[in-house]
């Protein structure tokens, strides 16, 4: 057991330190059950590990202690963060944020601005078999076939016939099927 | 788990303003922070040195490093925010702010959630907003932060490495996303041909039976000899029917049933057993029937599909194949998949269908229920010794695939008689060729031994024209030097000699005799090579007077008569030479010659030497006045002796 934290605050000292299985209810109204990482006192954050499937990979929440409502102690086990293999590199995690970033500004240009999600959605229903790209609230196919709000077969404008009928059916559809989903299953 | 699922939020006026509002005192902060981002660095650092095994601050404590070096793992992961209003952000984590208090600041934040609106319920409203670069969250307002998936220990980069590794492959998942993958080329409807006359039976090729019941074995036996070995044993196990075998039938069938009838969350596999999902229309055709699940997270769809049902990748895949195995069995109610099994052919096939059979029967239990998997493990403990044995129909559907087994031997014969055939076309060909080489070797010595033969005659000629000069002069000797001895003997037996000399002098004459015979050879070549020449007609009465030799053998006396004159032609024909030489020691030597048969000799030889020349002057026709006198005197002297 590493040095638990000596002072002393409305907490337990004992039910924070390294390794202690707690089940949290926050004052937002979540609840979570995990294995405490680490508490630090100065920042009043508190690291935890949720429960998963043995994996080297894990679920981790930085919780403010402030914000918990009220907690129960389920266990104690062992040191979730072995000190023998911490390692960092820091090179790699700039290269991997920097292709996280590079891969949301991709997405960022399929998602509309000031559109609605039931729109969202039909530009993504389009974009499955169709190059399609977003003109502020205008959804472009094929550069020719313009769909403007609010997303009707009756708003398909230009483009040669045969592209237009085929994205008025792709519309229809996609709306079917946000009906159906709409009305059965949310 | 409660994690928190992003939800439709509403928007009003009111709170866009306070969205700028927001965004302003963002930047603002933005720019009062640099320092302590600058600040954020160096606590990277000093945590590299602590976790490294030198503590280097004293103020800092193990649980504060601690927090330090989780933090810094999460750079660059796509993390959600919880603030104090209730509102989530949803961005990728960037840097934290550690000095006293916790701020964090995400790059390309989004709001998934806005919790300033959970008053009103008008979800259909709700109008995305924005990105944000840069999104500074300050400590006052934290309350939380949630990650997923995330690597802390070696290990755990390491799979992060081979998982970058592995996303730079093309996976379906990213070649589906129109957006990677570019119109290589322009499409253009296919337009099926007239229907070509000349090839009638193209038109209904599969509605035709000429090839049901077709023998391969008979036809290579017929066309080629071949007698098919094939033995069903050696490919497949042999099935053996007993009592147990209709037992052992209906429990395969039960179990096979028990299968297809379970509940099964997986759309392809309820696709496969008939089942009908709720809201069928809600789910497209590239989900039902040909793409690959990969849970909610991973779906590259850019939509949420909560009505697919949650199953696992190697369900998915063993799922397929297990659907097949005994969709196969549906479609055949009278056999059994132990039959499938004991096919040699299929048998590997079958093996490893079967393996990701078990292998999805296993998840599926395990997915299911937990306290069920006993169950499942029965049920396979039973399923397998049905499989290992067999049943009629099982025997019946194995005797189809042996007929299948023998059609592809067949083929496999066919390609080896093909070869076989064309190994004797070989071989046949190469001793057509060797006796045609050997034909034309053949005829190249025909062809050579015609020119040999007609080279051979002509040496054969030029040596015979040789033998001939040579025999001439041979036979000229010899007839001189015969005549010589004679002489010689006549004139002992008229002086000394008795009767027994008589009897040697006979042999001598017959020898000449023969010899003459040859000479007149000789004379008639020449006289064909000087056919246009005058000498022919001198040379006849020569030849004449030749053959009455042979039959005067019986009187020595009128031999040594008709030798005299010979000899005597002979001196004539000397004394002419010497005339066209212009050599006057020629007219004494024929005077000794009559006195003495020693000298005579010697003439003789020097008679040779001017024959030569005689023939040559002859041949160049010059001489013609030289015969003349050679002849006179033959005359004269054949006069005086009759």
């Amino acid at each position: 057991m590493e040095g638990g934290n000596n002072s002393s605050s409305n907490n337990n000292p004992e039910e924070l330190a390294v390794g202690c299985l707690l089940s949290i209810r926050t004052t937002l109204g979540d609840e979570f059950e995990g294995q405490v990482v680490t508490f630090d006192r100065p920042s009043n954050i508190l690291v935890l590990q949720e429960p998963s499937k043995p994996s080297p990979r894990r679920n981790l929440r930085l919780l403010k202690a402030n914000y918990i409502k009220d907690f129960t102690f389920l266990g104690h086990a062992q040191d979730p963060l072995d000190p023998n293999t911490c390692f960092l590199d820091l090179t790699a995690l700039q290269q991997r944020e920097d292709v996280a970033v590079r891969q949301a500004e991709a997405d960022a240009e399929r998602i509309g601005v000031g559109v609605t999600s039931e729109a969202q959605s039909i530009f993504d229903a389009l974009s499955k078999t169709l190059p399609v790209r977003w003109d502020k609230t205008v959804i472009v196919v094929m550069n020719e076939v313009r769909v403007s709000s609010p997303y009707h077969s009756e708003s398909v404008v230009g483009g040669t016939p045969a592209a237009n009928d085929r994205v008025k059916k792709v519309l229809d559809f996609e709306r079917k099927r946000l009906q159906l989903r709409s009305s059965g299953g949310q | 788990m409660n994690l928190q699922q992003a939800g439709q939020s509403k928007s009003s006026n009111g709170y866009g303003r306070r969205k700028s509002e927001r965004e302003g005192a963002t930047k603002s902060e933005n720019k009062i922070l640099s320092g302590k981002l600058n600040a954020n660095r160096l606590a990277n650092a000093v945590v590299t040195g602590a976790v490294t095994g030198s503590k280097g601050g004293s103020y800092e404590s193990p649980s504060h490093d601690r927090l330090v070096y989780v933090t810094t793992c999460l750079i660059g992961h796509q993390v959600e925010v919880q603030v104090k209003n209730g509102s989530i952000y949803s961005g990728i984590f960037h840097a934290t702010n550690t000095d006293k208090d916790f701020g964090i600041i995400l790059k390309m934040a989004c709001l998934t959630k806005d919790g300033s609106l959970r008053g009103q319920k008008s979800g259909t409203e709700f109008v995305s907003k924005p990105l944000s670069k840069i999104l500074i969250i300050p400590a006052k307002d934290l309350v939380q932060v949630t990650a997923q998936d995330v690597a802390i220990t070696r290990d755990g980069l390491a799979n992060e490495y081979h998982h970058d590794m592995h996303q730079e492959i093309m996976v379906d998942s990213l070649i589906s996303q129109s957006r990677h993958v570019d119109l290589g080329r322009e499409l253009k409807p296919w337009v099926p041909d007239e229907d070509d006359p000349q090839c009638p039976e193209l038109e209904n090729i599969f509605d035709g039976h000429w090839n049901r019941g077709w023998d391969q074995f008979e036809t290579n036996e017929a066309l080629f000899g071949v007698k098919s070995t094939f033995n069903e044993d050696l490919y497949t196990t042999k099935l053996e029917k007993g009592p147990q075998t209709r037992e052992l039938e209906r429990q395969a069938l039960r179990i096979a049933r028990e299968i297809e009838g379970e509940e099964t969350q997986d759309l392809h596999l309820a696709e496969e057993r008939g089942l009908h999902l709720h809201e069928d229309f809600d789910i497209d055709e590239e989900t039902r029937f040909s793409s690959v699940y990969r849970g909610k997270r991973v779906d590259d769809s850019g939509f949420d599909e909560g009505v697919l049902f949650d199953s696992h990748n190697s369900e998915t895949f063993g799922g397929e194949t297990f659907g097949g195995v005994f969709g196969s069995v549906v479609k055949r109610p009278g056999e059994i998949s132990g039959g499938k099994g004991n096919d040699g052919a299929q048998t590997l096939a079958n093996s490893s269908s079967v393996d990701h059979t078990l292998s999805s029967q296993s998840n599926t239990g395990v997915d299911l229920s937990r306290s069920g998997s006993s169950d499942h493990a029965k049920q396979l403990a039973s399923e397998l010794p049905a499989k290992s044995y067999s049943t009629s129909d099982g025997e019946s559907r194995i005797q189809e695939n042996s007929n299948s087994n023998q059609h592809g031997d067949n083929g496999i014969t066919k390609e080896e008689n093909l070869i076989q055939a064309e190994d004797v076309q070989l071989s046949k060909s190469e001793d057509s060729q060797g006796p045609l080489y050997m034909n034309k070797d053949g005829s190249d010595k025909g062809v050579l031994s015609p020119n040999a033969s007609s080279y051979a005659p002509s040496s054969h000629t030029s040596s015979k024209t040789h033998e001939k000069m040579g025999s001439h002069g041979d036979l000229v000797d010899g007839s001189a030097s015969g005549k010589a001895n004679g002489e010689t003997k006549s004139v002992n037996s008229r002086g000394t000699q008795s009767g027994s000399d008589l009897v040697g002098s006979i042999p001598a004459s017959s020898a000449l005799g023969l010899s003459p015979s040859s000479s007149v050879g000789s004379l008639s070549s020449e006289k064909s090579t000087l056919n246009p020449n005058a000498k022919e007609f001198k040379l006849n009465p020569n030849a004449k007077s030749f053959i009455p030799s042979p039959a005067r053998p019986p009187t020595p006396v009128s031999d040594g008569s008709f030798y005299f004159p010979t000899n005597v032609t002979t001196v004539p024909s000397m004394p002419g030479m010497p005339m066209g030489i212009g050599i006057g020691p020629t007219f004494a030597s024929p005077q000794p010659v009559i006195y003495n048969p020693q000298v005579a000799q010697m003439p003789s030889q020097g008679y040779f030497h001017p024959n030569a020349p005689q023939y040559g002057q002859l041949l160049g026709h010059p001489r013609q006045a030289l015969y003349m006198p050679s002849y006179m005197p033959e005359m004269q002297y054949k006069g005086r002796d009759y």
